[in-house]
């Protein structure tokens, strides 16, 4: 079920807060619990008992470390066997497909490819599964003593399917004792909805154009119109990945949980450094914790730092499919890491601001490409594309076509990708009441009418799928 | 931004009470079987299994029944497009959005038409040309006759070339109607703003030319009677763009005083003497009332005909209003809708020994999925 259709929000969501508003507190995780299997079996009826199978290993390694790990061997013992089972899970599941097409590839063999559908949010839940093993073992977190609280953690619909990585550290307190206040509603709500008009009205729109510029054909593709797919790619999982964290965001205050912000802005940054400081933050944050720093970070030589770099970076490809390209794309932002660490750092923060916004975003933009074409050869005709070898004109009618019909799109996409909220309500802070008075009913006018538009969107709208399911 | 403590509750229990009456609307309010509009039956509710439980197809087809039974599913598919079209869009649902109120299909870059060739070489083969006239004609669409009309840059590619390719390599003596449609189109309007076929004077303008080719004289458009059934015709574009705001198309029909039909239809044994069925006036799809919609086989007589002949038609809905012109000409028309029609007309000529022409009618648009002209050989 996706947040942002018809089935989710008129039926699922507001009979899933209907109940969960209206029974005790005792028996809010139990409803929480019900509805996030509901949810998850909408789409993965049997992958549910995988789900149960992963969350029951951890639960049960947690009680045994804490009961017999009285000694580190013995601790790590039962480390090693929940990540082993859990990384063999994800690499089954995730990539035996495609370590057998490689093997096939290098050794020239004629192994059968296995054929496995790949589990909804499988990536997210194993990852945040092995957060709480590797939490418990270095003794930051206590063993969750209830299965059903643990499994209510890990299948909790707001984040079950395409994150943020939530931390079972994070939220361990607030499953056992939180706080449920109209306030939170209200806030979770409005929350949830810019989500929603993100996904919907931005995301999905600027997906189908480069939908239709991808499939366009080499052969009809100028430069200015390969950079403008590459551009709607960008702008769509930008909005599509943040707006489902908007969403997740959102649910888990309505429920009365607290979640990290997951995007901070990307799209405006300076740096390829900071970049990633404000995208899927969950994510490289938890590379940084549990695969960076325990290889020992940048403490130890510089040979040594370049190889955790390329070993995370490798990683964080990997993570999102399996696909050459995904790797591709991995290493691409590894070797722009250690160059901007080590070569070109310095000089470039002393270039004027907006040619770093500039930069930063070419690279991205450029990043996103690798990302969005899994099947090599035709990566490198589009990126010859962009760089007009085979293109034989700089801009042709289908470019100006496409920016005729979508201008007003690109133009809003673009301005909120940059953080103009932010600069409204800190412009408009010192406002008097009766401003914000004006403000306020203005800003509720257009919320409500976005949700009557949002909603004849996606009442019309056969074009509804989420990037994110894939990982 | 809602800063105002008051006004953020409002809006959020304003939200709410959206969600929730839109929901209890969906319960509690009547479900179509068909949209007339979209013209295709809606999706039923799915009923209960294991199996379709356990592999995701129950919860599938659930969620197609919630958004195909949407309360107000029509006024939101109209808001839709009406904020793209006010946004600036020019193509909506892949239909341009075209001047003086013309919605107009594309045309995309054909797939079949060396397969079409083929079928068409074939039955050409087969036809002994000294006893049947065999002609080709195949229509340019709004998108070629008003392209002056179209969105700028609009992308298309060019039926002529299409329409050349298939004359030049099946042999067929062609009737290019392509110059008589662009001279006509000072004369009124050829094709329907809200429709993908032509209207009755772009017929009148294609059989202008069919006389041209084969030395008939014309009757003159004067001399017909006129008849406008409806000024409320809103055809096949209209409901893909859906835009309520949208005007609307009339259909004029003409009759020659002077025929004595005997329209025989094979399929129901139903005998009438004209071609037109005005009851689907009252209904959506209002173009059906040229010879009374879909048949695969009709049969239509004028005992008052200018000759003797005998015309074999085979055709898709484009040449629906053509026949009303033709049927001065000939003693016999008989119309073949081949999708339909299931031993091909191949045979059928064989029994009728009295057949002196045939026409093969299609419009480019369509011709290149058009699953009949498959069906000729």
């Amino acid at each position: 079920m996706v947040f942002s259709g018809i089935p989710f929000l008129f039926f699922f969501l507001p009979l899933c807060l209907i109940l969960y508003y209206a029974v005790p507190f005792s028996c809010k995780n139990g409803a929480l619990l019900i509805f996030s299997l509901i949810f998850y079996a909408w789409g993965e009826p049997i992958y549910i008992l995988l789900m149960l199978f992963s969350t029951a290993l951890d639960y049960t390694n947690g009680r045994l470390m804490e009961r017999f790990g009285t000694t580190r061997s013995r601790r790590r013992f039962f480390l090693c066997c929940s990540i082993c089972i859990n990384l063999s899970v994800l690499a089954f599941f995730k990539y035996a497909g495609f370590a057998v097409s490689c093997i096939n590839g290098i050794c020239g063999t004629q192994f059968p490819c296995p054929q496995i559908h790949l589990p909804v949010g499988i990536s997210f839940y194993t990852f945040q599964t092995m957060s709480y093993i590797i939490d418990l073992y270095r003794g930051e977190v206590k063993a969750e003593r209830s299965y059903l609280t643990y499994l209510t953690y890990v299948s909790m619909f707001p984040q079950l399917v395409a994150g943020p990585i939530v931390r079972f550290s994070d939220i361990q307190e607030q499953l056992h004792r939180r706080q449920i206040t109209f306030a939170g509603f209200e806030q979770g709500l409005l929350r949830f909805m810019t989500g929603l008009f993100k996904k919907v009205l931005i995301a999905n729109q600027a997906g189908a154009l480069w939908e239709e510029i991808h499939t366009l054909g080499a052969a009809d593709i100028s430069v200015a119109t390969a950079w403008l797919g590459a551009l709607c790619f960008t702008l769509q999982l930008y909005f599509d990945f943040s707006a489902y964290s908007d969403m997740a965001i959102g649910m888990g205050k309505m429920l009365g949980f607290c979640y990290n912000e997951n995007f901070r802005y990307p799209l405006a940054a300076v740096s390829v450094t900071d970049f990633w400081r404000r995208w899927h933050i969950s994510l490289s944050t938890w590379f940084r914790d549990y695969v960076y720093i325990p290889l020992g970070g940048n403490r130890k030589g510089v040979p040594r730092h370049l190889f955790n770099i390329a070993v995370v970076w490798f990683l964080t490809g990997l993570w999102h499919g399996a696909s050459w390209n995904f790797i591709l794309w991995g290493i691409y932002y590894g070797v722009l890491l250690i160059l901007e660490k080590y070569v070109w750092g310095k000089a470039f923060g002393k270039l004027p601001l907006w040619l770093r916004h500039t930069c930063t975003f070419l690279i991205v933009v450029f990043g996103f490409v690798i990302f969005a074409i899994t099947d090599m050869k035709e990566l490198g005709v589009y990126i010859g594309l962009l760089f007009s070898f085979g293109a034989d004109t700089l801009i042709d009618t289908h470019f100006l076509w496409y920016l005729y019909n979508n201008g007003m799109l690109l133009v809003i996409a673009c301005i909120l990708a940059c953080p103009v909220y932010p600069w409204i309500c800190r412009k408009t802070a010192s406002f008097g009441r009766k401003q914000q008075f004006i403000l306020s009913v203005f800003a509720g006018a257009v919320l409500l009418l976005l949700f009557v538009l949002s909603t004849a969107y996606m009442v019309s709208d056969t074009y509804n799928p989420f990037l994110y399911f894939r990982f | 931004m809602i800063t105002n403590a008051r006004i953020r509750k409002a809006v959020v229990c304003l939200l709410c009470l959206g969600i929730l009456s839109l929901s209890v609307c969906f319960l509690l309010g009547p479900k179509k079987d068909f949209s007339e509009n979209e013209n295709r039956y809606l999706a039923k509710l799915p009923a209960l299994s294991i199996g379709e439980l356990l592999s995701g197809a129950y919860t599938e087809s659930l969620s197609d029944w919630l958004a195909d039974h949407f309360p107000q599913r029509d006024f939101f598919v109209g808001l839709k497009s009406g904020v793209e079209i006010a946004g600036g869009r020019k193509s909506i649902n892949h239909i341009y959005v075209a001047e003086d109120d013309y919605l107009i299909e594309p045309y995309d870059r054909p797939q079949n038409t060396e397969r079409i060739t083929d079928t068409l070489s074939r039955f050409y083969a087969k036809i002994d040309t000294d006893k049947v006239h065999v002609s080709l004609m195949l229509v340019p669409t709004a998108v070629t006759i008003y392209q002056d009309k179209l969105p700028a840059y609009a992308p298309s590619a060019d039926q002529l070339e299409t329409a050349y390719a298939i004359y030049d390599t099946t042999g067929i003596p062609a009737i290019d109607c392509t110059e008589r449609l662009f001279d006509g189109a000072a004369a009124g309007q050829l094709y329907y703003r809200t429709d993908h076929h032509w209207t009755t004077l772009g017929a009148y303008q294609g059989y202008l030319a069919y006389c041209d080719a084969k030395g008939i004289v014309p009757v003159a458009l004067e001399s017909l009677t006129q008849q406008t059934v409806t000024e409320e015709f809103a055809g096949t574009l209209y409901s893909k763009i859906n835009d309520y705001s949208h005007k609307k198309d009339a259909i004029t029909i003409y009759t020659n005083p002077e025929d004595r039909l005997i329209v025989t239809y094979a399929d129901t044994g139903e005998v009438t003497d004209s071609l037109y069925n005005l009851d689907y006036v009252k209904e959506k799809d209002k173009y059906s009332l040229f010879l009374n919609n879909i048949h695969p086989l009709i049969e239509i007589e004028n005992v008052a005909a200018a000759s003797q002949d005998e015309l074999v038609l085979i055709k898709d809905s484009y040449a629906n209003s053509i026949v009303p012109f033709l049927v001065h000409h000939y003693r016999k028309i008989y119309v073949f809708d081949t999708r339909y029609y299931r031993d091909g007309p191949s045979s059928f000529l064989a029994d009728h020994e009295a057949v002196t022409d045939i026409l093969i009618l299609y419009n480019l648009n369509t011709l290149d999925n058009d699953t009949g002209i498959r069906g000729i050989y």
